[in-house]
């Protein structure tokens, strides 16, 4: 009896906690740990088959404020020069054959593989969710988190996240039906110089993609800042003039 | 079997065998992953140069009852097949120093057919000097491709370049001689984004003389809009020789599987040349009015559609396009009773107008690609169907595209054309083709 009564106890005060935990909060703070708000890196993309079979693809992104971010491919020589911007819920692609950006969509995927457009522009978390639920875990705290705007690849998050650090180890995409999507692993915490300690990784699997596994390789991660010029169709062909 | 397909036999396997030296592939998965290593790109160096080879092998399966063969052998040539070997080299090169960039796209393509033997072309399809000064502020000359308006297939509003290939939409395009800027301002409130686009494009004997008939200095602009989430363009032309131009663009995701766009034109005072079943030509004068709606949908299935209906101001009516054919076909009478070609000379001085690419008024495209069916990763199967909805002709495009390796894709395109007698698609010189062709870059 005086087990329950303590496992009882110890369970309102766990629920207290995270009841007077702000999950919106902390959310903010895991975007600005993840990265300053105006900022350049590089970016290694990983696609892995079930056979082996890699392809890899290298970008250079420029990201300012909550919901702005602009890349351009570096490699493979196929996709040199190929643009991606976006603005808020706006995805355009520039492809240097056909001259002009086109519009795309969350959903589709400029690399192919596992990652869609939505991971490969990532903006700020906390611009596109709302946190709904907090719990606290061993590790730290879990955020349920539900999609403020309409046009996001994922309908609810649940993340993962490691209260000493305030860093993400793990996400969960669900579509609006509740079907799991993809599992977003975080890894290999780096520092990146002025302060900006992060993971390097990010390992994706996806249970509609059996077997297939796609990586994200951070490099170069430095605070920048950036005239919101450069976050427009007409700057979108020149954004590999702005690597320094 | 013909020489130039040998040729390109031994290329195609040449550049498959050559893959496994080129190609990224690991035996073992994730335990080759090196999670420690360095991006060789982030270094920067002030130039880069890429390029692309491709060889491709064309059948053309001739219609020799079609009226555009009659026009173009007369009964000078037997064969059922025209059969074309091509090797297409593209070289692209930059050169950035401060705020001066140079650019470069180099093409130059040898090939082979029946007709022709063995011939090249070689053309700087861009070249121009650009000066940045500012993030703002970007002034280029040179060579330059201006690619203007939201059309996928049709753009009546690309007022400074060449048509599309409505068979290859994302072909790259030869660039005119031109002066242009470009200045971008951000800003907070409805409107985020504004850009103007000013171009000066000179018309001389020697310098884009494809364009005009006078030496004159034409000159437009465009002004882009971000606002309410969507891009709109406004579109000018304005010209002493040719017809003054106005046009307006879209583009807008209703949600994240569908994106809408158009695009409308107006030509002013223009010029059509007409021909009729008799060799008389007369001009008809007015405001041409053209108009593109169309939408780009992504199923949960990773099947994309691209839909566009275009009314196309320039083209010509079923009348007006019928009469050409009946000219076509007494030309050819004249030709088989009198040895005669007076007629159908006539029909070829206009034939740049009406053999052109959707010559006509109003037109269907509709474009279904399935991307990695059957679990075949990096494999794109893709129907395209453009439907003349005035004579009820078609033209129908099955594709195949594999990427198999980096840097590497081989494309299968196989084209009918279906239409009645007297119709644009059913009167083509081709009745099919096949198009099958293997890209390296590097």
């Amino acid at each position: 009896m005086k087990k329950i009564m303590i496992m009882v106890l110890l369970g309102l005060f766990s629920s207290m906690t995270a009841f007077a935990l702000d999950g919106n909060e902390i959310l903010k703070q895991v975007d600005r740990n993840l990265n300053p708000e105006s900022f350049e890196m590089y970016r290694k993309l990983i696609n892995i088959e079930p056979d082996g079979t890699k392809k890899e693809f290298v970008m250079f992104s420029l990201k300012k404020g909550k919901e702005k971010i602009a890349s351009v491919f570096l490699s493979p020589a196929s996709e040199k020069g190929r643009g991606t911007l976006r603005i808020g819920e706006n995805m355009w692609l520039y492809i240097p054959n056909v001259g002009k950006p086109l519009r795309i969509t969350s959903l589709q995927s400029v690399t192919g593989g596992v990652f869609n457009n939505s991971d490969i522009m990532r903006v700020d978390y906390n611009s596109e969710y709302n946190c709904e639920k907090i719990e606290t875990t061993d590790k730290g705290y879990t955020l349920y988190l539900k999609a403020r705007l309409k046009n996001v690849a994922y309908e609810t998050l649940t993340m993962f996240i490691d209260s000493q650090k305030l860093l993400p180890y793990k996400i969960e995409a669900y579509a609006a039906s509740g079907m799991l999507i993809k599992n977003l692993y975080f890894k290999e915490i780096k520092d990146f110089g002025n302060g900006i300690i992060r993971p390097s990784i990010i390992e994706t699997d996806s249970p509609l993609y059996k077997g297939y596994k796609s990586y994200i390789v951070f490099a170069n991660v430095k605070k920048r800042e950036l005239p919101s010029e450069i976050f427009s169709l007409n700057y979108m062909h020149k954004i590999d003039g702005l690597r320094q | 079997m013909r020489q130039p397909l040998v040729i390109f036999t031994i290329l195609l396997t040449t550049m498959c065998f050559n893959q496994g030296v080129f190609s990224q592939t690991t035996e073992g998965g994730l335990t080759d992953l090196d999670l420690d290593f360095k991006i060789e790109e982030v270094e920067k160096k002030p130039y880069s140069v890429n390029a692309d080879i491709e060889a491709k092998e064309t059948i053309r399966f001739l219609d020799q009852d079609a009226l555009l063969f009659k026009q173009k052998y007369l009964d000078k040539k037997q064969e059922d097949t025209i059969w074309q070997t091509d090797l297409d080299l593209t070289i692209e090169g930059q050169y950035q120093k401060d705020t001066i960039k140079l650019y470069g796209r180099f093409n130059g393509l040898f090939y082979y057919n029946d007709d022709e033997k063995w011939e090249s072309e070689e053309k700087a399809e861009e070249a121009y000097i650009s000066f940045q000064p500012s993030f703002s502020l970007a002034i280029d000359a040179g060579k330059k491709v201006h690619k203007w308006g939201k059309g996928y297939a049709f753009s009546p509003s690309a007022f400074f370049s060449r048509p599309k290939d409505l068979d290859d939409p994302d072909a790259t395009l030869e660039g005119y001689y031109s002066l242009s800027a470009d200045y971008i301002k951000s800003m907070e409130g409805v409107i985020k984004t504004i850009a103007i686009t000013p171009v000066l494009m000179p018309v001389t004997r020697e310098l884009n003389d494809e364009i005009s008939s006078e030496d004159e200095v034409i000159w437009g602009g465009k002004f882009y809009f971000f606002a309410f989430d969507t891009d709109m363009d406004f579109m000018f032309l304005i010209s002493d020789a040719m017809d003054n131009r106005f046009g307006m663009d879209f583009s807008k995701n209703l949600s994240p599987s569908l994106e809408i766009h158009g695009d409308a034109a107006w030509v002013q005072t223009y010029q059509q040349y007409i021909i009729d079943e008799y060799g008389n030509t007369s001009e008809q004068g007015s405001t041409a009015f053209s108009l593109l709606l169309g939408l780009r949908y992504l199923s949960s299935r990773d099947t994309t559609y691209i839909f566009e209906y275009y009314r196309n101001g320039q083209g010509y009516s079923a009348q007006e396009y019928e009469n050409y054919l009946a000219l076509i076909e007494n030309g050819f009478d004249q030709y088989l009773n009198t040895s005669n070609q007076s007629l159908i000379s006539k029909s070829k001085t206009y034939a740049a107008h009406y053999n052109q690419q959707a010559a006509m008024r109003n037109y269907l495209y509709l474009k279904i690609s399935q991307k990695d069916p059957f679990d075949i990763l990096y494999f794109v199967p893709a129907i395209t169907v453009v439907y003349n909805m005035q004579d009820q002709s078609a033209s129908i495009t099955p594709q195949f595209t594999y990427t198999p390796f980096t840097n590497f894709a081989i494309d299968l395109k196989t084209g009918v054309l279906l239409g009645e007698s007297k119709t644009e698609y059913g009167e083509k010189i081709n009745t099919a083709k096949v198009v099958l062709s293997i890209k390296y870059y590097f």
